[in-house]
């Protein structure tokens, strides 16, 4: 028995019916492949949560970002992967902080400015 | 006087707003590549392209691992694996690998670390290795392994089968039986928004006093009744997925929920509410997609789509790391 990826029953519980199943979304085999799976120390040490990887998981990340973030989720604060960031990272996590806290600041205030003249 | 300056006020409104938003987004992306390019620094910022090219590209064939199984189920791979390599087993202890040659010049670790960036590179080599688990997973209980798990020679893959072992039958027993399946719930976000609306009687209040004024002041309380909608489908997106997950967790023996995906490579229509994974008994399967069927008709309103993916082998259930 042969069985290849674009065997992988992809299902929707609605499928079109008479469609072919779907190749793999990549999303979907990176996320594991990438991500999960065991980690054994080979011979050739490659860590893949080193920053080629980090640089890819941010490709992946990115567009989501915005959304994510006004949804109050965070989790990549998190992933260690995204958080091992040696010295000086506390600082840059501050500033960033303060500098959303500033941001949000201005807009209240230019807001309630703007909303002074229905009041 | 009142009303020039609410409209004046009004029409600049959005552009200060959305500075102020894409400000806010510009310095996070900021940090988040920051912190990318600080990951890991312990050797060199990113090689300079115009590194002395010293060091001569390695010969030879070195071996990439799949995946683990009991030496007695080892099952027949026939497809071509990474690299259009075939897929063969190095036993060890009752144990074997899943294994093929891939050419040192491409798979050691300086020029691994060109190829891992470049997504077409990755996608190929990313569904060879998912490919060979597949079917290898088919026929029998597999440890899958992480992408480039990599060793110079046989004698290095019967080392690790030796130092593993307990580790490795343990997770053998562990898995013996069980799918992962993939589970991503999908909604529309404007039923979403709409559903969030209908719900509160504070959006209606808004909207009654809305439909009073004029002006600046119209303007300010449109954008106060979309955030209130905003936070309030955000809360029901939220619960949505919160419940969808407790009741397939209960179809399973371990689940995990994942951040959502991006849709510039997953390619979904709407807002992914959940994607998550479910370790599951291969027989009750059929119920866990009958009540993926009856959790997207209970939330046919927020146009939700469910969507499985499996069986997977179990990649989200063998975390760890070793050695």
């Amino acid at each position: 028995v042969t069985v290849s990826d674009q065997q992988l029953p992809t299902r929707s519980s609605s499928p079109l019916p008479g469609r072919p199943e779907a190749q793999a979304n990549l999303a979907d085999i990176l996320e594991r492949v990438l991500d999960k799976g065991i980690v054994i120390a080979g011979d050739i040490q490659i860590n893949l949560l080193d920053i080629e990887l980090l640089t890819i998981k941010l490709r992946l990340l990115i567009a989501s970002v915005e959304r994510a973030r006004e949804m109050g989720i965070n989790w990549w604060e998190s992933d260690p992967s995204l958080q091992n960031l040696g010295p000086g990272h506390g600082a840059d996590d501050d500033r960033l902080e303060r500098e959303n806290r500033e941001l949000r600041d201005r807009l209240e205030r230019i807001e309630r400015q703007l909303g002074s003249g229905d009041g | 006087m009142d009303d020039e300056l609410d409209l004046w006020a009004a029409r600049r409104a959005p552009r200060l707003l959305a500075q102020a938003e894409a400000q806010a987004v510009a310095v996070l992306r900021d940090a988040l590549v920051k912190a990318a390019r600080r990951e890991g620094r312990d050797d060199p910022m990113p090689a300079p392209p115009d590194r002395p090219a010293a060091a001569p590209l390695p010969t030879g064939e070195i071996v990439w691992a799949y995946c683990v199984v009991r030496a007695q189920d080892a099952p027949p791979v026939e497809i071509e694996g990474v690299a259009g390599g075939r897929v063969e087993r190095i036993e060890a202890h009752g144990l074997a690998a899943l294994v093929g040659r891939v050419p040192a010049a491409h798979f050691t670790a300086e020029p691994l670390r060109e190829h891992l960036n470049d997504l077409a590179w990755l996608e190929e080599v990313a569904r060879a290795h998912e490919a060979v688990l597949q079917q290898a997973f088919a026929a029998a209980t597999i440890v899958p392994l992480r992408l480039c798990t990599l060793y110079e020679s046989d004698e290095g893959v019967r080392r690790m089968l030796d130092h593993e072992r307990a580790m490795l039958i343990d997770a053998l027993d562990r898995l013996q039986g069980l799918q992962e399946w993939g589970v991503k719930v999908i909604v529309d976000p404007e039923r979403l928004a709409h559903a969030a609306g209908e719900a509160s009687p504070q959006a209606a209040t808004y909207e009654q006093e809305l439909a009073q004024r004029t002006g600046g002041g119209a303007y300010m309380l449109r954008r106060r009744l979309e955030r209130h909608v905003r936070e309030r489908a955000d809360a029901l997106a939220s619960d949505v997925a919160a419940a969808v997950h407790a009741r397939l967790q209960d179809w399973a023996v371990d689940a995990v929920a994942r951040p959502a995906q991006n849709r510039e490579l997953s390619g979904h229509d709407g807002e992914m509410l959940l994607n998550a994974a479910y370790l599951v008994e291969a027989q009750r399967v059929d119920g866990l997609h009958a009540l993926a069927d009856e959790l997207e008709d209970d939330h046919a309103h927020l146009g939700a789509r469910i969507e499985l993916t499996g069986p997977w082998p179990p990649f989200n259930f063998v975390e760890g790391a070793i050695g």
